[in-house]
């Protein structure tokens, strides 16, 4: 059916009015599509004095590939699916290893055998929420992106290896759980595309989420118990295991 | 022939839209003390714009534009650009962290890595722009139709911009601030279209950064 549209439009006898008319169709079409964001940036290392620990870091599959899928409410706009997942470990990555003396990746049960006795905790990230609008939702021009993370940290002791190479962490384990949000706008901007604005409004948030971790993480009434304990974690009493998401 | 007519009309039009103005009327208001009646010297300066407030934010681009004036003004003032410093200090002045008060400044001084990276920029004045670019009105119509024979529009637009900035310098040796100045400048645009639309636009955004520009080169510059 397009390609009989498109050869009725392009059989004009001028080759510029066939460019023209192709592109514009191609435009028609790529209005209805599904706006695609795989968000990109880059994070520049935090300025400031190390905390003298060494942490571990497990970032689950539904973290490391995180994505939100919008669909269209009407005929007039379009699905979203905005992929933060690759820019959130990127950016988590940087920010750790600037903000602490050493950041080990614990990927698996061998990578948790060998940082055995050198981790001080583990912390795992996740996104709780993310929510954008952007000026077709709102009519204001600005495009916005709101992220709601949860953080748990657990000592590295409780983080057990499976069989197959998978983490479980007891649920009560953790000793700190809490969460933070971060918040980052872009104004409208003459020849920038929606999905340049939302993947700059992601940005600005993840920016923001760095911002509010780094000059929060030592006020967390549980970490800062632990880090004036020694670093000792409380006792856990709970024995249900559950499995991480990356299982 | 027809070249040469097209050719002509390019450049009249070229010509009409540089020439062709909308007017600007510029408030400026300025109250500063303790200026380095030597110039800065060897230090440098930093220009960044506030953006913590929910409604709006200051312009990267009007941040430029101050930058660059200061720059064509007296070369020999080091103006650093607002995006490598506020990436050099992250997260200690984006949105949720920046210093609201002179008083922050020794708070950020106490962080060792921090002090020393302002030591090795030599900064002596922080100048922080508060404001936004708004369109404040705007009326009128235009159609445009595309044909065989050709392209046209026909109709009038008319629209109004209020630019409403303030800058506030801090003197970050004596860890005070040294002085306040303010620009509000608005204008109406104009846009007649018979067949070719001509833009007659209000500079207000351009007039406020040269307002705010040429006060902020007469502090700073031993050469004004």
């Amino acid at each position: 059916m397009v390609a009989r549209l498109l050869d009725l439009i392009t059989s004009g006898p001028r080759p510029t009015w066939r460019s023209l008319s192709v592109v514009a169709i191609l435009l028609l079409l790529s209005a209805c599509g599904a706006r695609e964001v795989v968000v990109q940036g880059n994070f520049p290392k935090p300025l400031m004095d190390p905390l003298p620990l060494t942490l571990g870091v497990i970032y689950t599959d539904e973290f490391a590939q995180h994505e939100i899928f919008d669909e269209a409410a009407g005929r007039a706009e379009s699905d979203w699916l905005v992929k933060t997942g690759d820019a959130q470990v990127e950016f988590w990555n940087t920010l750790l290893n600037g903000m602490f003396q050493e950041v080990v990746q614990i990927k698996d049960s061998q990578t948790l055998e060998a940082y055995k006795n050198t981790v001080d905790a583990v912390i795992i990230p996740a996104v709780a929420d993310l929510q954008y609008t952007i000026p077709l939702h709102t009519n204001i021009k600005i495009y916005e992106i709101w992220m709601k993370y949860r953080f748990k940290m657990v000592s590295l002791e409780d983080v057990h290896g499976n069989e197959n190479g998978d983490l479980s962490i007891k649920p009560d384990q953790y000793f700190a759980d809490w969460t933070l949000t971060a918040y980052g706008k872009t104004p409208t901007a003459f020849l920038q595309s929606d999905e340049e604005a939302v993947n700059l409004a992601a940005v600005v948030a993840l920016r923001d989420a760095g911002a509010n971790f780094a000059t929060s993480f030592s006020r967390v009434p549980d970490i800062a118990a632990w880090m004036a304990e020694g670093l000792q974690p409380p006792p856990a009493e709970a024995t249900d295991i559950q499995r991480l998401e990356n299982d | 022939m027809i070249r040469v007519i097209q050719g002509k009309l390019i450049a009249g039009l070229v010509l009409a839209m540089s020439i062709l103005q909308g007017c600007v009327n510029a408030t400026v208001d300025e109250m500063t003390f303790l200026e380095p009646t030597e110039g800065i010297g060897d230090a440098s300066v930093v220009i960044i714009g506030r953006r913590h407030a929910p409604d709006y934010e200051t312009e990267f681009d009007f941040i430029e534009c101050i930058g660059d004036h200061i720059r064509r003004g007296d070369n020999s003032i080091s103006v650093l650009h607002e995006l490598d410093f506020i990436n050099m200090m992250y997260p200690w002045f984006e949105p949720r962290t920046a210093p609201l008060r002179t008083d922050d400044i020794e708070k950020l001084l106490s962080q060792e890595r921090v002090a020393n990276r302002f030591e090795e920029l030599k900064l002596e004045y922080m100048i922080w722009i508060d404001g936004s670019t708004v369109e404040t009105n705007s009326s009128g119509s235009m159609t445009c139709g595309v044909g065989p024979g050709g392209a046209g529009c026909f109709g009038f637009g008319t629209w109004g911009n209020a630019a409403d900035y303030e800058a506030t310098i801090w003197d970050f040796t004596d860890e005070i601030e040294v002085g306040r100045i303010s620009a509000n400048t608005s204008g109406q645009s104009y846009m007649p279209a018979v067949v070719v639309p001509i833009p007659i636009i209000a500079p207000v955004q351009g007039t406020a950064c040269d307002s705010l520009g040429d006060q902020l080169l007469k502090y700073l510059s031993a050469k004004m």
